[in-house]
């Protein structure tokens, strides 16, 4: 689902773009975040939670709470409900804290 | 409050809870700590918790050789229900230009001497122990498996709760505003919730022992200055030992948490009781780590602290007695390393007290060295 109408802002709709979630091709638009993209196409978990592995979603959507971690072009703990979606991203699930190296 | 204690100890640190601990157990009854805010509010609960025994004195080598050999038993030691989180996975070393070389080789033989498990490293071993290390700007290293760090709340915990239960009172959020000394010798300590009358008084109040031997007025060569920490998103475990440089200013461990912490000192430092932080030491540290260590530049950053270095002339703690007045002790001026040196602390000042058989002869450190200039340089400090 995605607002198509809003009281107070206006929502420009950018291009269609095509990214992987998990090795498969998902369609976004230009101009959303990686998880409001994910979400519009029914992945609502985004991950999971460290200890008990619960599954974790869109939460605060403003960057504040880290619910919405994943791991972006092979970046672990990218905030994806404020990073901006790219044609050919591969974005995929986060299994626990993340490897840098 | 007390009207009166056998001994009384200023601070709550680890050097106050350890000293309170080890009198409590040789069965010194009556003793109260004072501590102004909480338990670890001090230097201890701020510091990196680094214990290592690559040392350049043999002092210094032999204090933390002990406090480590303590701190593996810590637990089972002190009884405690937690844990004090040792992860012994040693303390990488690493050199920037031949001299620190030479140094370190000198150190190391100091150091195997007395027993320290410590070796020399070139470039391409040390690589294996960190492989992300940037070893373009380096000239060697030098390794011990056996250092590592502990968790400094957990740590002053374990010796708090086993003084408490040996019957040692502790007041927290009391501060100590004065000591009364008649005809030279130590009669009361006045807090700002009661005054109580002792015999000895104890100052391991970190940062601020000299505003403590102030009010005996008894001469401290000491001064402090602001150290600062950062701290790092946690990710899965990738950095074993902790890596130290002193010529590039720098240390850096991976918590069991999964977190980075990382400090450097700062020498343009005012020599003052301040602890705020400053954009200056994320900059300066941002660089420094993503230069030596580069991975680490790519996590984000979490938080910041500071906390007080208390300097000495010669970088090694004072022990003991002063001359102006009798049953005033110190264990003071521990120049940044003063949490890995806990547990002999309170070993020593007890057995000062006690008048016992010292564990090791720690009388060097008395605060007459600087005025005799017995002076012992320790060259390894960040
Ligand atoms: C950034 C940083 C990193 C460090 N890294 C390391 C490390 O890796 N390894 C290591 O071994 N050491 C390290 N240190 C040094 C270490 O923290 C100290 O040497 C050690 O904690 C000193 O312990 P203490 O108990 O003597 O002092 P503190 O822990 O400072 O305790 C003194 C206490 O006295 C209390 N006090 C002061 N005045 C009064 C008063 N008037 N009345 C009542 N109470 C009072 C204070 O509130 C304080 O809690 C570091 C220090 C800093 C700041
Ligand atoms: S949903 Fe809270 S940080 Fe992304």
């Amino acid at each position: 689902m995605r607002i198509d109408k809003h009281p107070i802002l206006d929502f420009k709709r950018g291009k269609k773009i095509k990214f992987t979630f998990n090795g498969q091709e998902i369609e976004g638009y230009e101009g959303e975040s990686i998880a409001a993209a994910l979400h519009a196409s029914g992945v609502k978990v985004l991950g999971e939670s460290i200890l008990k592995h619960r599954p974790r979603g869109f939460y605060c959507a403003i960057g504040n709470c880290s619910s919405c971690l994943m791991v972006v072009d092979g970046m672990p703990n990218v905030k994806t409900c404020i990073t901006e979606l790219k044609e050919g991203m591969v974005v995929e699930t986060q299994k626990g804290k993340g490897k840098i190296v | 409050m007390i009207s009166s204690a056998e001994i009384v100890i200023i601070g709550g640190g680890i050097s106050g809870c350890s000293t309170a601990y080890n009198l409590a157990k040789k069965g010194v009854k009556n003793i109260a700590v004072i501590e102004k805010s909480y338990i670890t509010s001090g230097s201890t609960g701020r510091c990196g918790a680094g214990v290592r025994m690559q040392w350049g004195t043999e002092m210094n080598c032999k204090l933390a050789k002990k406090s480590i050999e303590f701190y593996e038993n810590a637990n089972d030691v002190l009884e405690y229900d937690g844990d004090v989180e040792f992860k012994q996975e040693g303390y990488l070393l690493i050199a920037s230009t031949d001299k620190e070389m030479d140094q370190f080789h000198e150190n190391v033989k100091i150091q195997n001497k007395l027993g320290i498990p410590s070796k020399i490293l070139t470039l391409d071993e040390a690589k294996e122990i960190v492989p992300y290390l940037n070893t373009d700007i380096l000239t060697g290293a030098s390794y011990c498996g056996k250092d590592g760090f502990l968790n400094p709340f957990l740590t002053t915990d374990a010796f708090y709760r086993a003084a408490k239960r040996l019957g040692v009172e502790f007041y927290t959020y009391t501060q100590v505003l004065d000591i009364k000394v008649e005809n030279g010798r130590v009669k009361s300590v006045i807090t700002n919730k009661g005054e109580i009358s002792t015999n000895i008084v104890v100052n391991a109040a970190g940062g601020y022992s000299k505003v403590i031997s102030d009010m005996v007025n008894s001469e401290l060569p000491v001064y402090s200055e602001r150290h600062q920490i950062l701290v790092t998103e946690p990710v899965e475990a990738m950095q074993a030992p902790m890596v130290m440089s002193f010529s590039l200013n720098l240390y850096c461990q991976q918590t069991p948490h999964g977190s980075f912490m990382m400090g450097r000192g700062d020498n343009r430092e005012p020599r003052d009781l301040r602890i705020t932080s400053s954009w200056e030491f994320l900059e300066q540290m941002a660089k420094t780590i993503t230069e030596v260590l580069p991975p680490i530049g790519k996590l984000r950053l979490i938080r910041q602290w500071a906390g007080l270095y208390n300097m000495t002339p010669d970088k090694q703690p004072i022990y003991g007695k002063v001359n102006e007045v009798e049953g005033f002790y110190l264990a003071v001026g521990f120049s940044g390393h003063g949490f890995m040196f806990g547990p002999l602390t309170g070993v020593i000042i007890s057995e000062m007290i006690l008048e016992e058989e010292p564990t090791i002869d720690a009388s060097m450190l008395n605060i007459n060295r600087f005025k005799e200039g017995n002076l012992i340089l320790e060259p390894s400090v960040v």
